[in-house]
């Protein structure tokens, strides 16, 4: 009796139309954006915008150089070069165990426990 | 909706249109509180960071039980998602879950990827991170086994590092809403058509993919997903346990990370072109990645609704393993609900946890 008054309130038929809707407008963009045309059409829009970008990214390239300043390339490799270096030096660090650290004080229980029958919840399977 | 005053017959209509005007008031100013409130709290179970390099982090979870199972337990993670997913309340978390069961919860977790690591490859991941993760897991439990439970792509690198380490420590495997057979992942192998998806002219343009960009496509799956959710909100915002759900579900949605340019170059192009791990033809620095391979104990957890590994992407896994203790449990849910939320602590985790623990003994 409860259940149904609550099935029948504005609240749940709130939210069963929001579904409802979302349900609908999902299935009909998928249809739409599954299509081949859709593909082509966007990715061909995400061709230009890359196209843009690179042409963009050159001239401010000249801009910078032209006012002696490092451009993006340049704080890429720098950071490549640091990344080099770091991980050369955690190499080194590993190899003469440098970062040895103290183990943690974290509670470490005994790795003695054994398994108990749980519960089975509501799937289907497949065993092989 | 919610509270409104149609909810009860009896009221009259003045009463009823008294209670509608303060409650709109009240939804109004909770959402002007939420509007401006701090990101939600999430990941609160205690951790330590055991090892972290670049884009990788990996945690020690402090046990919550008395004695623990011999085999520790490491979680890989997407590289696309941050892995509080897996720890997202007190309460609603899968990694309190396990930590109360007992097991020992290492956690491989990313950071977005800075400029520097744009050229991180397939073999980074699963033939540097992963077992790299795996040795410090050995060395902090001083045990040589152990199981690893990996989600999405992370049970995709999961799978490839087991296919190419047929003689290593992994005593066992679960993959949670694992595509194998890339060809049947529904429309994202549509937009990925390589007569039109010029991956090289993002890729060489962007060097990282921006996390919108990920996030984008996530969501142009599901484009109603993002309104309804906020009309949902709208309508209980004044039931706390409701909004705390919904604001953590949101940050985890919202700090989508980006991805390393050449790892989608190479994803795109090896596996949803070519379905190389699905055809057992995938090579990753030089190791054959056949899921034939695979001979440990393995565990596939799939959704019955997830559409961003869909059923007949998922599938194939347990022909294509060659493992003899192989099983997959089919459960109702989404990508993200099978893991996570009131349904996932009901239906996944007892299965998880039995299967689990009877094999980390």
């Amino acid at each position: 009796m409860a259940d149904k008054k609550k099935q029948d309130s504005p609240a749940a038929s709130f939210s069963e139309m929001v579904t409802q809707w979302e349900r609908n407008f999902d299935a009909f963009a998928n249809q739409v954006m599954g299509t081949d045309a859709y593909s082509q059409a966007m990715n061909e829009m995400q061709k230009s915008q890359l196209g843009m970008q690179k042409l963009f990214a050159q001239s401010m390239t000249q801009q910078l150089a032209t006012l002696n300043l490092p451009s993006r390339e340049d704080i890429v490799h720098l950071t490549d070069l640091v990344t080099q270096l770091d991980r050369r030096l955690e190499r080194i660090e590993e190899r003469f165990a440098l970062n040895d650290r103290p183990k943690s004080k974290r509670k470490r229980p005994p790795r003695t426990k054994t398994p108990k029958k749980a519960n089975k919840g509501d799937a289907e399977e497949k065993k092989s | 909706m919610s509270n409104s005053p149609g909810d009860n017959a009896d009221i009259d209509p003045q009463t009823a249109a008294q209670t509608f005007v303060a409650q709109t008031i009240a939804r109004g100013r909770r959402s002007l509180e939420l509007a401006t409130a701090p990101p939600h709290p999430v990941g609160l179970s205690p951790k330590e960071v055991l090892y972290s390099r670049g884009t990788l982090r990996l945690y020690h979870y402090e046990a919550q039980s008395d004695e623990v199972y011999r085999v520790p337990v490491l979680l890989v993670m997407a590289t696309t998602n941050r892995a509080f997913i897996f720890d997202l309340a007190p309460g609603q978390s899968m990694i309190e879950y396990m930590l109360q069961q007992g097991f020992d919860v290492y956690v491989l977790d990313w950071e977005a990827p800075t400029i520097a690591e744009r050229n991180l490859t397939l073999a980074d991941y699963t033939q540097d991170f992963i077992p790299t993760c795996i040795s410090k897991v050995q060395e902090d439990s001083g045990e040589e086994d152990v199981s690893i439970i990996g989600y999405c792509m992370g049970g995709v690198l999961s799978l490839i590092y087991a296919a190419t380490h047929a003689d290593g420590p992994l005593k066992n495997l679960v993959c949670l809403t694992t595509p194998v057979d890339f060809h049947r992942t529904g429309i994202t192998q549509v937009w990925n058509d390589p007569r039109y998806f010029d991956v090289d002219a993002l890729v060489d343009t962007l060097g990282i993919i921006p996390a919108e960009t990920v996030t984008q496509m996530f969501e142009m799956q599901r484009p109603a997903q993002k309104i309804a959710g906020q009309l949902r909100l709208w309508d209980q915002i004044l039931d706390d346990d409701f909004v705390d759900n919904y604001r953590a579900f949101n940050r985890w949605g919202e700090e989508t990370l980006p991805l390393a340019g050449e790892y989608l170059r190479e994803t795109t192009k090896e596996l949803n072109w070519g379905n190389k791990l699905y055809t057992g033809e995938l090579e990753v620095d030089g190791n054959n990645a056949n899921l034939s391979n695979v001979k440990m104990p393995l565990l596939s957890i799939v959704a019955e609704h997830d559409h961003l590994a869909p059923r007949d992407a998922t599938l194939p896994l347990l022909d294509l393993v060659g493992s003899q203790d192989k099983q997959e449990i089919l459960l109702k849910g989404g990508h993200v609900s099978l893991i996570a939320g009131p349904n996932a602590a009901k239906r996944m985790w007892p299965r998880l946890n039995e299967w689990l623990a009877e094999r980390s003994v």
